[in-house]
């Protein structure tokens, strides 16, 4: 029980032309794993909204969605709301009670069980997901990859036919979020259940989907198996071809007739036979022109210093020492809990070290006047920037930093004009920020920071919960910046974001940084915490990192 | 420590506690005021340990002293006149008065502290969402929102202090100002994201007839047991109390009843009712005992 048909769906939101979905017709099998992909904003969650009659959106449709080879209408709410079962993106939002037993519980009270039944339903989850350590805990205490993980299993426990989940791992780190789509596949190989699932993550549910959609401005590009996928943008030469996993990316850039590798390890194999007795290549390619960056003057130092949230909590850094050079762009990788985001909170002096010296531009950090700190000196782009917004319109909201300095109205709008000109969001300055998408709303949010003209960038997680195309603007925009001589912290779970743009690297682990260099030795240098490009291709050529060196490479050595 | 009357079901804990807590409220007779404030002080010790003993000593302790002596220097009532301060009386029932008072103000606050342990947010819930429905589902909402919101407040607090806009910025009027645009930015951020929660339970069914709510607790024969032996003693206190076996009479002059062997029945009975988790308590500890000395 759970199949779809949709049937030449065409759907627009009230009030606008475009049509959000156009003429879309998908079938979707009992028991299959489908992946829809596409950018930001083509369609993927309006098609996914349109499969669950409490979630539609409001607007007009055509077209016809059969469920079970019924329409879908003609599901009532009690079957649709147990039969089809919806995780959405954040974790946070999902949950409605306290208590986790309570959440398991929730869709099971609402289809009005007994307790016997719904105590049993609810142990037979927690025991699936292997989650009866927390069963009792408040929710507070749970990560983000634990909530969504109990999102999932509270659906689960309604026994539903159907899965669909929007973007679920988008605001989970890496570990977290392959753990989450792990889950995903065990359900549908173990349960039988058809799963929906619309991820720009796509380097794990490639391999695992049966087959793949790919939308674009509301119209489905082609839906096939993921191999066929991948060749089959790539001939098109579309833009989503570089949110496909790496080794696809790879296959593509070089001239073979083997078989399409979808993971790691068969990539491996498959430049095994490409390069089948061939000795590794360590000649790296042409190296950016880094300038030596001992030459610099450093930016931002941090000696011994050591930090603790509590009097008797344990220390979250130890010892750090951390030298940024004016200019550069360091990106700061490592596990979750190894300091961070605490060491960035450091910088940005909303934490203060209770053992060592932190120097911004050679003076102590603890000197500095709030309006000296945080004027043409230090900015902060804080993980979650909704936490920014004020104003109705994009614009207001940036008009509004000005609001304290003596200028006239003529020179803030000429200023903000700029700044939406640098990051691109001038036909976003009408929009109402929540209006946006994660990766404008980021955007809009740097475009507020910049504008107090700030030397030092300081960037917590930028490219989380935004699509490849959205990362390749961002990254334009610090790169323009950095040319104006910005010095660039990032805190990063997105290995492949740091090895392609980032100077530096240095790896957290314990509170303390345990290796740093240029980007590129760095991950060259890691053997698991480093690039998919690089663990796959490592063999013959070591110090390649990004997936166009790898093709380079592959290209120039045959 | 392991609390045994703890785990026993809600509705056990909460009849006891209410009838313990208004027997000490209403009951102002010497001897009941001595046994409730004793069991209960052993209670919470054995509720909440080390912290219980420093809280007692520290704040229960002076809390007594400062109500006994208070009333006498404000109530002149009494016919035992033991001396004058500035031509005003001060007379021993009125001293003996203020330490019945301040008895049973302190001992409701300590039981008041033994419920705070043993009655959490859970049982309560589970308690009056047999009675209202609704009433359970809203709680244990308002429970998840209100971390949620301090995170948040924490977040955008934060956000703002790095563009020089948090409360801890500028002179008086900007950081009422910043509040307030903190303020503003939560609202908005709540409302904003309330959207998706009410996506999430819709999507689980919510607004559909028939809702049911689940129970992690069961009454099973201990909580039967306990709950008779709980009915039977404070079946007994009200009966003494009927007889009034607890009037005292403090002013003009001190008047109780003589003690009769029904009176002693009634103290036992009074004293049984307040140690009975403590029974419960050793009563399963040497179970506990017995059992492991077998093995």
């Amino acid at each position: 029980m759970g199949s779809f048909a949709i049937e030449n769906l065409t759907f627009s939101y009230p009030g606008q032309d475009r049509k959000a979905l156009d003429r879309l017709t998908l079938t979707v099998e009992e028991g299959e794993f489908v992946a829809i992909c596409g950018r930001s904003g083509c369609g993927k969650s309006t098609l996914l909204r349109h499969l669950k009659t409490v979630l539609t959106p409001h607007g007009t449709r055509e077209g016809i969605i059969l469920y079970n080879g019924r329409p879908l209408e003609e599901a009532d709410q009690r079957t649709q709301a147990s039969e089809i079962g919806y995780v959405l993106q954040n974790p946070d939002n999902q949950i409605v009670t306290d208590k986790v037993w309570h959440e398991l519980a929730f869709g099971l009270e609402s289809l009005g069980l007994d307790s016997e039944t719904i105590r049993r339903r609810v142990a037979e989850m927690a025991s699936f997901f292997g989650i009866q350590d927390w069963f009792m805990r408040p929710v507070t205490e749970l990560s983000g990859g634990q909530k969504q993980l109990l999102n999932l299993a509270s659906v689960m426990a309604m026994q539903p036919g159907v899965l669909i989940l929007d973007e679920p791992t988008s605001q989970l780190d890496p570990i977290a979020a392959s753990e989450f789509l792990e889950t995903v596949k065990k359900i549908n190989r173990e349960l039988g259940t058809t799963i929906l699932v619309s991820e720009h993550r796509l380097d794990e549910i490639f391999p695992a989907a049966d087959r793949a959609a790919v939308l674009e401005k509301g119209r489905l590009l082609c839906c096939d198996r993921p191999a066929e996928v991948g060749r089959l943008l790539r001939e098109q030469g579309n833009g989503l071809f570089f949110a496909m996993p790496a080794p696809i990316q790879i296959y593509a850039g070089v001239d073979n007739s083997l078989p399409c590798p979808l993971t790691v390890r068969d990539g491996r194999k498959w430049l095994d036979t490409l390069f089948a007795g061939q000795a590794p290549v360590r000649s790296a390619p042409p190296a950016q022109a880094e300038r030596r960056r001992e030459d610099r003057v450093p930016a931002v130092e941090m000696a011994d210093v050591w930090f603790r949230y509590e009097k008797n909590a344990p220390d979250v850094i130890r010892g750090l020492n951390l030298t940024v050079r004016a200019g550069e762009w360091m990106a700061i990788v490592g596990g979750n809990g190894t300091g961070k985001t605490t060491a960035l909170n450091l910088m940005s002096r909303l934490s203060r070290p209770y053992r060592g010296r932190v120097k911004l531009n050679g003076k102590d950090l603890g000197k500095y006047a709030d309006a000296e700190l945080f004027r043409r000196n230090l900015g902060v782009l804080p993980q979650n920037p909704q936490a920014l917004f004020v104003k109705k319109t994009v614009e207001l909201d940036l008009m509004e930093m000005f609001s304290d300095r003596k200028m006239t109205a003529e020179e803030k709008r000429a200023k903000v004009r700029g700044m939406a000109a640098l990051t691109e969001i001038q036909e976003l300055l009408p929009m109402h920020p929540y209006d946006l998408s994660g990766g404008e709303q980021q955007r809009a949010a740097l475009a507020k920071v910049l504008l107090l003209e700030p030397r030092i960038l300081l960037l917590d997680e930028p490219t989380k919960g935004i699509d490849g195309y959205f990362k390749r603007t961002l990254a334009g925009i610090l790169k323009r910046l950095q040319a104006d001589g910005v010095t660039i912290v990032m805190v990063s779970h997105d290995l492949e974001f740091c090895a392609r743009y980032a100077d530096t690297c240095a790896m957290f682990f314990n509170g303390s940084v345990v290796t740093a260099g240029p980007a590129r030795a760095f991950f060259a240098g890691n053997s698991f915490y480093t690039t998919a490009a690089n663990r796959m291709a490592r063999r013959f050529f070591p110090d390649a990192v990004t997936n166009e060196e790898v093709i380079a490479l592959c290209n120039g050595n045959r | 420590m392991k609390d045994t009357f703890s785990s026993f079901h809600p509705a056990v804990n909460f009849l006891y506690f209410l009838a313990v807590i208004l027997f000490s409220m209403f009951f102002l007779h010497p001897v009941f005021l001595g046994i409730s404030l004793v069991c209960g002080t052993a209670y919470s010790i054995r509720l909440n340990g080390r912290r219980a003993v420093r809280f007692n000593l520290l704040v229960m302790l002076p809390t007594l002293l400062l109500f006994a002596v208070m009333n006498p220097v404000f109530n002149h009532e009494g016919a035992t006149i033991l001396v004058y301060v500035n031509d005003n009386p001060i007379t021993a029932e009125s001293i003996v008065y203020g330490f019945a008072a301040a008895t049973m103000f302190v001992s409701v606050m300590i039981w008041f502290s033994c419920y705070n342990a043993v009655m959490t947010s859970d049982k309560f819930m589970d308690l009056f969402g047999r009675v209202i429905p609704a009433l359970s589902l809203v709680l244990s909402m308002v429970l998840r929102l209100v971390p949620r919101l301090k995170a948040q407040t924490r977040v955008i607090s934060n956000a703002q202090k790095c563009i020089g806009r948090d409360v801890s910025n500028g002179n008086v009027i900007q950081k009422a100002k910043n509040g307030m645009r903190i303020l503003s930015i939560l609202t908005t951020w709540a409302l904003e994201n309330a959207i998706e929660t009410a996506d999430s339970m819709k999507s689980r069914g919510y607004g559909l007839k028939g809702r049911t709510s689940f129970s992690n607790f069961r009454f099973d024969r201990r909580d039967a047991l306990g709950m008779t032996a709980l009915i039977a003693l404070i079946a007994l206190v009200l009966a003494g109390a009927a007889a009034g076996e607890n009037n005292i009479v403090y002013f003009p002059v001190l008047a109780a009843r003589p003690v009769t062997p029904f009176s002693l029945v009634v103290y036992g009975g009074y004293a049984g009712l307040c140690l009975l988790p403590l029974l419960f308590n050793l009563w399963e500890d040497a179970k506990w005992a017995r059992l492991q000395s077998k093995t």
